[in-house]
């Protein structure tokens, strides 16, 4: 019978064998999976994302995934391309008036909806009416996302191709805000076509792709519109695959089932950098990660020494080398370079030594303990991160106990409305400042009135900073808001609400065989201009 | 055997109403603000308060029990509070799906499982035999999930043989399938075996023998009916946990299925898809266990009427 | 994920040895099984190693070390670091402890439920009877690991929260078990006598009709203890389980499997953990009912 155990104990060993095998780095990275896919003709593109959208409805899409599906198939009035500059798309001009308080827009002629119906100025008030639940849409719930556009009155019909919006007050990233994916033109006749209660699950608009199909938990299938107005694209059928998890999305990039993915895991990018037809493509992000502090907390409240000590405590850099191989950058600012209003304020240099003084400074030389809430499976390796930063917090003698959350639960509990009820004195959480414009990145961060329930979680409180922040969105010359974000950025930066940890960056990869993709900071694929060669 | 059936039916109503009270308290008892996670972190407080107002979260329990239950005799499941589309809608998606990765698993279990146990009882003691025996006992001992990763790796990037995940074509049915039954498979081959040995240990066997009668027809005529009873038993029980398992299995193969569905529902406390599934899986489960119990009277030679071969 | 609750009624049908003779001679049948015995082997060497880890070891099993990170297999580091630097050996030594932790305090937790529900309702019946089995019906309608997922949902993810709620979805289970066994041995001879010399319900139950069902018990326990670490380490793949920095098997599974392409010992070694500690229940498992079962001496 001992022959039993020697049975058992050969097959753990080939596996363990097979399973080291397989690393070497000679991974056959194209297709001999899929016959039906000869790779020299077919325009057909597949991308692999990790999150299914929950919507295509303009209200009620709430994340970056809904937005990379949704604008393909519909268009907003201003695209911002991957370097954050406006560009027409369904409007090919805009003026805002001398006192800031309408803006005149010119529509694009000739363009028609997927379903035939005509795109014009009605179609837009239509559109944006819906969105912010005003005209004939007075009463109806506005989109989750209505906010974007809270500072309008009204949207005017002026002629056939041209609208114009008025504004309730002054807001200068206005434009900006128009370009945000959910603020998208449908065609009105597919809306009043949608049953009581259902909400748009395949969107009529017109853009370079028609909707075809949506598998739920697989896929969402478009083909191209042949009469797009920009001229059709190459690709003739684009399909979105939702695989959650990272490791499934490698091997489908390995295996040729998709020509590109989204976000590789950080351990996979070395061995992909030197997989043969496969190219690994960085791209910035708008979102950064942070580790707010309960500023009404005892512990926090009115003390700055403390609140700089954990930044310099913390060694953001080792962070991003270790964990994010390198592909992350330690933050610089509340707000990540790219974004319009950017103002280099950091870092915060790794020094435990400063630290120590800051604490004894503070009055806590022995040290001290802290409450730190974190989710988990939200951002990339996030636990790891709660973890690290724990660990770097105890060799200067802050011992912070880590409260794991999944990410349903943690909203609710660092949400509180009364700084009294909550039981955190620090909390993990990520912004994406996904207008491209500061103020979006700031003001409900940092500004008083956007205590919990709103955005403000750190309840961070400075009158000079609220001034700065009302100010910049009245002002409408840019140089002059550049400098007011400045000087709140350097402001806030100093008080150090949070423990400011780092920029995300996107890790992609696509095979060679395809050319023209778009990776786009908003967290989003575009396959309108891409091809596939060879 | 008709009364016992429809008694069997009636008995499953309490149960599926029970499950139904259950999963309702329950799912509300998770913390986290369903109408903020619906709304997302961006959204205004006022639109949360809308989107509460519009779940019923803010009326007494009882009352949502209440409103759901009488539109469920309708056929109304109500809405995900993520898509925002019909309950039902969702589940008849993905059912199917499931149940063709159970049946799949299932199957293979059957085969092979049954297969390798009556083999193992026809030749004990062989080299055959004891590989089966070890296979049954490590079989049941891999987590699911770990399996399915290490097959991606052999089959799909090692080999290119099959795709490591979707859906397409019955290809990529076969990773799956093969991870989820490889437990069933093991605990088949094992009652398989031994219930195979119990049976040619009874007397009949031996009379049947002794009469003269090849063996291959004693084993496959005379004792694989009899042998038969515990297995089908097991089978049906195992279906239970062959959805169940189904979750991970899922997860890890990206197959679109009622179990993902569930997951990424609780994790977004999508309350209506939750209950929804838990209740459908319960009345597959009850259904299952009801159709197995029937089965077995049909078997058991103590029901049969008078055809058994024991004089 | 195997559930073993499809032997509950078997194993509520085997002895419980009464004597000390009897226990000898179900050791004396347990040590002729050789699996059996390489399970006890298994077990016991799980058992050393948690104990002793620390003396085994001399690295620690949370503290980071970045510089040291995703080495892999070295003489140093026998079975690697992972992302944070950590000796893997180490953790995994560590590990046994959280996982014998997670299978024994679920066992715990259906058993205290369990026994005196079950007993209850088996010994006298009546409507508290129906009542129970009506809510076990409920329970076990659950399918698989189902009722876990969803407890643990509610009580929040971690060590503690997750020995609560696999242990909730083995009350029915237990519940069902000792049900089962008190109603087989109620009838006994022995107990109607009992009652005839008027000796009370609590002092029957707990002399006479207790000692008799522990076999079961402890045949299901061992299969159980099994089942937990596994759905555990379940929960722990769907992000649900055992969280950083505690050292559970399943939890580090679960986050190496990022690396699993090209650290696969990160994979590796606690998947093998899990498997073996696994196996060793169930080998046990197994020659305790053949041992208790004086039908299955017959056969091998």
């Amino acid at each position: 019978m001992k022959k039993f155990l020697v049975l058992l104990i050969i097959p753990a060993l080939l596996l363990g064998l097979m399973i080291s095998g397989c690393e070497p780095e000679e991974v056959d990275p194209v297709d001999p999976v899929d016959p039906e896919e000869p790779v020299e003709v077919a325009q057909e593109i597949a991308v692999a994302i990790g999150v299914e959208p929950e919507n295509l409805d303009p209200l009620k899409m709430t994340s970056a995934p809904a937005a990379t599906v949704s604008e393909h198939m519909v268009e907003n009035l201003l695209y911002l391309n991957e370097d954050g500059e406006l560009e027409p798309a369904l409007a090919v001009n805009w003026e805002v008036a001398d006192d800031g308080m309408s803006y005149l827009i010119e529509l694009r002629e000739g363009v028609t909806f997927h379903d035939g119906e005509p795109f014009n100025a009605e179609a837009v008030k239509y559109n944006l009416d819906r969105f912010m639940g005003k005209g004939e849409f007075e009463g109806e719930s506005p989109a989750v996302f209505g906010f974007l556009l809270g500072e309008v009155d009204n949207v005017e019909v002026v002629d056939e191709y041209t609208i114009r919006i008025n504004m309730d007050e002054l807001f200068a990233p206005l434009a900006f805000h128009l370009s945000h994916s959910f603020i998208a033109m449908h065609s009105p006749a597919s809306i009043d076509a949608l049953a009581e209660g259902d909400d748009i699950t395949a969107p009529v608009g017109t853009g370079p792709f028609k909707y075809s199909r949506w598998d739920r938990g697989e896929q969402i299938v478009m083909e191209r519109n042949e009469d797009y107005w920009g001229g059709a694209p190459e690709i003739e059928e684009a399909t979105f695959k939702f695989v959650p998890e990272g490791g499934s999305r490698v091997i489908m990039i390995e295996t040729g089932e998709v020509d590109a993915v989204m976000d590789i895991p950080f351990a996979e990018i070395d061995r992909l950098e030197a997989a043969e037809g496969i190219n690994i493509v960085y791209e910035d992000s708008v979102r950064n990660i942070y580790i707010g502090f309960n500023m009404e907390s005892d512990l926090f409240k009115n003390n700055q020494e403390l609140r700089q000590a954990i930044n310099y405590a913390v060694d953001k850099q080792a962070i991003c080398d270790a964990i994010f191989a390198g592909a992350y950058e330690p933050a610089t600012a509340p707000i990540v370079p790219a974004v319009f209003g950017y103002h280099q304020a950091g870092p915060y240099e790794y020094d435990p030594e400063r630290a120590m003084e800051l604490l004894a400074e503070a009055g806590y030389e022995d040290g001290f303990e802290m409450e730190l809430y974190h989710p988990t499976g939200r951002y990339p390796m996030d636990a790891t991160v709660a973890e690290t930063v724990q660990g770097m917090l105890a060799e200067v003698g802050i011992q912070a106990n880590l409260s794991t959350f999944d990410w349903g639960t943690f909203l609710e509990v660092i949400n509180q409305e009364n700084p009294d009820d909550a039981e955190h004195d620090a909390y993990m959480l990520g912004w994406g400042t996904v207008t491209w414009d500061a103020d979006y990145g700031l003001y409900p961060l940092f500004h008083s009135d956007e205590w919990p329930p709103a955005s403000n979680r750190a309840y961070y409180a400075n009158e000079e900073v609220d001034a700065l922040l009302e100010q910049a969105r009245r002002e409408m010359d840019p140089g002059v808001r550049e400098q007011l974000y400045a000087e709140a950025i350097q402001l806030i930066w100093d008080d150090a609400p949070w423990l400011f940890l780092y920029n995300q960056v996107q890790v992609n990869a696509e095979l060679d065989r395809v050319e023209g993709l778009i990776h786009h900071p908003l967290e989003n694929i575009s396959v309108w201009d891409a091809r596939i060669v060879e | 055997m008709y009364g016992y059936i429809l008694r069997r039916l009636l008995l499953a109503i309490p149960v599926l109403v029970g499950v139904s009270i259950l999963v309702f308290s329950i799912v509300r008892f998770i913390p986290g603000d369903p109408a903020r996670i619906v709304a997302g972190v961006h959204a205004s407080q006022e639109y949360v308060e809308r989107v509460r107002a519009e779940l019923l979260l803010d009326e007494p329990i009882h009352l949502q029990y209440y409103v759901y239950m009488s539109n469920l005799l309708q056929g109304d499941m109500g809405r995900s509070s993520f898509t925002r589309r019909p309950v039902t809608e969702e589940l008849f998606e993905r059912f199917p799906n499931t149940l063709i990765l159970t049946v799949a698993a299932m199957g293979i279990a059957t085969i092979f499982g049954m297969g390798a146990g009556i083999i193992s009882a026809t030749r004990r003691y062989s080299l055959f035999d004891n590989f089966t025996m070890l296979f049954a006992l490590a079989g049941i001992a891999i987590p699911v999930f770990w399996l399915g990763l290490m097959f991606q790796l052999l089959f799909s990037v090692q080999l290119g043989w099959l795709p490591s995940s979707g859906m397409e074509t019955w290809k990529n049915l076969v990773m799956p399938a093969m991870t989820l039954g490889l437990a069933t498979t093991a605990l088949i081959a094992r009652i398989t075996r031994s219930s195979m040995l119990d049976v040619l240990g009874q007397d009949y066997i031996n009379t049947a023998r002794s009469k003269g009668l090849v063996e291959r027809v004693v084993v496959y005529k005379h004792a694989l009916k009899n042998a038969l009873i515990p297995v089908v038993t097991v089978m049906g029980l195992q279906f239970g946990t062959l959805l169940g398992g189904a979750v991970l299995t899922e997860t890890v193969f990206t197959w679109p299925g009622i179990g993902r569905l569930l997951v990424d529902s609780i994790l977004t406390r999508d309350y209506a898809v939750v209950q929804g599934a838990v209740l459908l899986l319960a009345l597959l489960f009850v259904l299952i266990n009801l159709l197995v119990d029937i089965i077995y009277a049909l078997l058991d030679p103590r029901i049969s009427y008078g055809t058994q071969e024991v004089d | 994920m195997i559930l073993m609750n499809n032997k509950t009624d078997q194993i509520s049908q085997l002895q419980t040895p009464k004597s000390d003779s009897e226990i000898r001679q179900v050791w004396r049948h347990l040590r002729r099984n050789r699996m059996a015995m390489i399970g006890l082997l298994i077990l016991v060497l799980f058992l050393i190693v948690s104990i002793f880890a620390p003396m085994l070891t001399q690295y620690d099993p949370i503290k980071l070390n970045l510089i040291n990170a995703l080495q892999a297999p070295t003489s140093e580091h026998i079975m690697g670091t992972d992302w944070q630097g950590r000796d893997v050996l180490t953790r995994i030594l560590y590990g046994g402890r959280i996982s014998l932790a997670i299978g024994f305090i679920t066992v715990v937790i259906g058993l205290a439920v369990g026994i005196p529900v079950g007993t209850i309702s088996g010994y006298y019946g009546g409507k508290f009877d129906l009542f129970v089995q009506r809510i076990i019906d409920i329970l076990i309608a659950f399918p698989g690991i189902l009722l876990a997922i969803v407890v643990v949902t509610v009580l929040g993810v971690g060590v503690e929260q997750v020995m609560i709620a696999v242990g909730i979805s083995t009350i029915p289970i237990y519940t069902r078990l000792v049900r089962g066994s008190v109603l087989s041995v109620k009838e006994e001879g022995y107990i109607t006598a009992a009652k005839s010399l008027g000796i009370g319900d609590a002092r029957i139950i707990i002399r006479h009709i207790l000692p008799n069902c522990l076999g079961p018990i402890i045949v299901m326990s061992t299969f159980r203890i099994a089942t937990s670490i596994l759905w555990a380490a379940g929960l722990g793949f769907l992000g649900l389980g055992a969280q950083p920095p505690d050292p559970e098997w399943g939890a580090m599974l679960s986050n190496g499997r990022v690396y699993m392409r090209t650290l696969p010992h990160l994979v590796i070694f606690p998947g093998l953990a899990i498997f073996f500690m696994v196996l060793g229940f169930n080998l046990l498992g197994d020659g305790l009912r053949d041992a208790l079962d004086p039908r299955s001496r017959k056969y091998g």
